[in-house]
């Protein structure tokens, strides 16, 4: 390759959002017709260096040549014109349009009459498009009416009729069936061959195998290594990928664990997971690991009842229950704080005390009317005991830094006792220091006989807080290693589809 | 169907160390923060003090306690109905279908009052609207519950179906209506007339309810957020549907005085009262997106409207200009809340 000069040549590009630095000084060479894999874990900076060079953040530090001249890319708009396009890992499709309307959206074809667009020129060039890339979809069909798997198929589409020299592909396979990634990967190949740049993120390993010619590991906000893929093999991309130190202690209290507290026994819902079966016992925290897709979150709704299972048994202490909304669960002492804070958690409005006593009202209220004192309280016992730092009970919750608002929520579920508790991503988007209180919560929860499932995106947090973990992978349990043989190789290597292990249980 | 819940006992026991040492400091407030934050809360009382005190200075005849009986009066039925609209605000919904509710519950009492007055017939004439706003607040809450169609659409259909309803019921006016009929709407108690009565007990019952009961939290957690809401367990649908229920049993109650008060019950009665109703408690600084509003600041809404209304008549200021006037004090009611949220107090 060395012998053609790059076509994008990013220097010491870096990008924090508030304090956190998302990339850091990372360089990065794209050359004439490759397809450039960049790989990472969640959170490694792989998206955001990619929305860097698609126009999306004005305020990056560093340097990007095109072609060997120096550019500014200060707006999408910008970049398209310099023929950058990026396919979202976020459908942004209007659903209400059709595919043509889609693919077209904002540079539609003009008709002679000004102020009316061209739709028939539109149609054809859509069924062209489409013709050319394989995809068997009609440029008439509603993008409402689509698969998900159909939709992701239609934002490709709309990246190539930029006809760009570069096209970014953030995470294109996220919903397609094995079969349609093999399509994608031709296509993509197809496109390369035509002299286009292709960068292709993605966290799975195998299809970054099949389809790329050189790799970039990110770490961190950093570059780790590129190399061609011929120089990579599975065990060495895993290990750039999380070839990390667990230097953040993780509090250990607790001591040997109880009987089986939670059972889930072929646990399945179509399109979301199938056959999963695992247990948590009362004193353990279970780690539940998963890349983006895996169904992770869909089993942990699924728990409680947010969205039922189809089929399958969960067991609390041996007795099988019907979990058909998060009433049963909350009756039979299931709990869970959710992944999104604020769509599925707090309510922002209203006041620290509310937020917090919400879930334990029944208990604290007599014939109807809330104990006003008792109420009092019980929020402070647990605004002590989980030190939320509040000026007062009646403040909004939303004014709450993060750490605070997700002790609000753990708060809210301990005020009436659980029997198992489910964390979502307890982490997510807060700093070190209140990271380091929830970890020591959920510690301390577990060593007084809670059991619990911890899901996270974060390989450390997964492996320094749990006493088991279940990797799943395509929607069902991919394996299961106790704490002691855990390493984020080991856990990378199933998640992210290596040789599948299974220890009976 | 619930299974008893054990009291909250103190089994999680997190030790002192937890209690200790953060890095997560509170913030504290500057003097001018809370001066902002406490005008932002008590602001409307301002407003309405401002209000009452100009017109006193401008006019002596504002001066009387006559007059503050008859903006009370005048308040009365809006301020009922604001009640019942506060309770659908509250939960991110809206009922517009409350004036033509309140025409059909008063064609129908007056129907009754114009009979003999056997107890059969007196007992309808002041039971029936409020049943009847019930009825017609039950059909609203159905469709928007469980149906799950957006309450503004369902309460413009009803808006609609209902004022189609009485009109084709019967066209023309009622006035003859039997003398005891008037205790409701013009009788007082000592010198407060009956009406403000009714509308200062069903404020204080509606302000117990969503200050100290179970249910009135609800109210606001599902408005606030309605998946948190789903998450912690409680029927939204059910929740949702009730707040419907009793907006329509303030339309029947507001439908008895209003009846009363003008001994005549007409198919024309209520138009616009919706949009009354919903500005005393947008002025009141409820808030259309839900989760946020108040009782006692619908209340005042409501009292400035009429304070103003009231005000602006001895001035001799004509209909058209009392009405720009009013569209004006809306928006910027509102407009002022927003910024003084937006910028964080």
């Amino acid at each position: 390759m060395s012998d053609h000069a790059p076509i994008v040549r990013m220097r010491a590009i870096s990008k924090a959002f508030g304090s956190t630095v998302a990339v850091n000084g990372v360089d990065l060479d794209l050359m004439p017709g490759e397809i450039h894999g960049v790989v990472g874990e969640n959170g490694a900076g792989k998206s955001t260096l990619m929305r860097v060079l698609s126009g999306f953040y004005a305020d990056y530090v560093g340097e990007i040549a095109l072609d060997g001249r120096a550019v500014r890319i200060l707006h999408p708009g910008q970049a398209r014109t310099l023929g950058i396009g990026l396919v979202h890992q976020e459908l942004s499709l209007v659903p209400e349009l059709t595919v043509a309307d889609n693919i077209f959206l904002g540079r539609e074809p003009l008709a002679r009459v000004p102020g009316f667009l061209n739709l028939t020129a539109a149609r054809i060039q859509a069924r062209t498009l489409c013709r050319e890339l394989g995809i068997a979809l009609r440029p008439e069909a509603k993008v409402a009416r689509l698969s998900i798997a159909e939709r992701q198929l239609v934002e490709v589409a709309k990246g190539v009729a930029l006809n760009p020299r570069v096209l970014i592909l953030d995470e294109p396979t996220s919903s397609l069936t094995h079969q349609e990634i093999g399509r994608l990967g031709h296509i993509i190949r197809g496109l390369a061959s035509r002299g286009v740049t292709i960068v292709y993120i993605s966290h799975k390993l195998d299809e970054v195998f099949a389809v790329a010619d050189r790799v970039t590991v990110l770490r961190d906000g950093r570059r780790v290594a590129t190399a061609p893929i011929s120089e990579w093999t599975e065990a060495t991309l895993v290990q750039a990928m999380v070839g990390r130190d667990l230097s953040s202690l993780f509090p250990r209290s607790r001591g040997a664990r109880g009987g089986v507290r939670l059972e889930v026994r072929h646990l399945g819902r179509k399109g979301a997971f199938r056959n999963v079966s695992f247990a948590v016992c009362s004193g353990e925290i279970l780690g539940l690991y998963g890349l983006i897709g895996s169904g992770r979150t869909a089993l942990a709704e699924a728990l409680f009842g947010l969205t039922p299972a189809h089929e399958g048994d969960i067991l609390l202490d041996g007795a099988r229950m019907s979990i058909r909304s998060p009433l049963d669960a909350i009756t039979h002492g299931i709990a869970m704080t959710p992944e999104d804070r604020r769509l599925r958690g707090l309510v922002p409005m209203l006041p620290v005390r509310t937020n917090l006593s919400l879930r334990a009202l029944r208990a604290l209220s007599r014939v109807g009317f809330i104990r006003g004192l008792r109420e009092r309280t019980e929020v402070e016992r647990i605004i002590q005991a989980l030190a939320i730092h509040t000026r007062s009970q009646t403040v909004e919750v939303s004014t709450l830094s993060g750490g605070n608002q997700q002790k609000v929520l753990i708060g809210r579920w301990l005020m009436v006792p659980p029997r198992v508790l489910i964390l979502d991503e307890p982490t997510r988007g807060i700093d070190v220091g209140a990271k380091a209180e929830v970890h020591a919560i959920i510690d301390r929860l577990a060593r007084d006989g809670l059991a619990v499932l911890l899901i996270s995106s974060e390989l450390p947090e997964i492996l320094g807080m749990s006493d088991r973990i279940v990797v799943m992978r395509d929607g069902t349990v991919a394996g299961e290693v106790t704490r002691q043989e855990a390493s984020e190789e080991r856990i990378m290597t199933i998640a992210a589809g290596g040789a599948a292990e299974r220890t009976a249980s | 169907m619930q299974v008893k819940e054990p009291e909250p006992p103190s089994t999680i026991h997190l030790s002192a160390a937890l209690t200790a040492e953060t890095t997560l400091g509170p913030r504290i407030p500057s003097f001018r923060s809370a001066l902002v934050t406490t005008l932002r809360d008590y602001g409307i009382y301002f407003a309405l003090a401002l209000l009452v005190a100009y017109f006193a200075v401008a006019l002596p005849q504002f001066r009387t306690p006559e007059s503050a009986l008859l903006v009370l009066l005048q308040v009365s039925v809006i301020g009922i109905i604001a009640i019942g609209m506060t309770f659908t605000i509250l939960t991110a919904g809206i009922d517009l279908s409350v004036g033509s509710l309140l025409a059909v519950a008063g064609m129908f009492s007056g129907v009754f009052a114009q009979k003999d007055p056997s107890a059969a017939n007196v007992f309808l004439a002041f039971m029936l609207p409020v049943l009847i706003g019930l009825a017609g607040g039950a059909i609203n809450g159905v469709i928007i519950a469980w149906a799950g169609v957006n309450p503004l659409i369902v309460t413009l259909g009803t808006l609609t179906a209902y004022r189609g309803f009485v009109v084709w019921y019967r066209v023309n006016p009622i006035y003859d209506l039997q003398s005891y009929y008037r205790v409701v709407g013009q009788g007082a108690v000592g010198p407060l007339p009956i009406p403000a009565v009714i509308l200062l007990l069903m404020a204080g019952m509606a302000w117990v309810v969503l200050n100290y009961t179970r249910y009135g939290r609800y109210v606001y957690v599902v408005g606030g957020n309605p998946e948190a809401a789903r998450a912690a367990g409680i029927n939204v649908p059910l929740l949702k549907f009730s707040v419907y229920l009793i907006s329509g049993f303030c339309v029947g109650v507001a439908a008895l005085i209003f009846t009363s008060r003008l001994m005549a019950a007409q198919a024309i009665s209520g138009q616009g009262f919706e949009l009354q109703a919903i500005a005393a408690a947008v002025v009141g600084g409820a808030s259309l997106f839900g989760g946020r509003g108040k009782i006692t600041n619908t209340i005042v809404g409501a009292l400035i409207m009429g304070v103003l209304f009231t005000g602006l008549v001895m001035l001799n200021v004509p209909a058209p200009i009392q009405q720009m006037v009013i569209g004006v004090i809306i928006i910027t009611a509102v407009w002022l809340d927003a910024v003084l949220r937006q910028k964080g107090y």
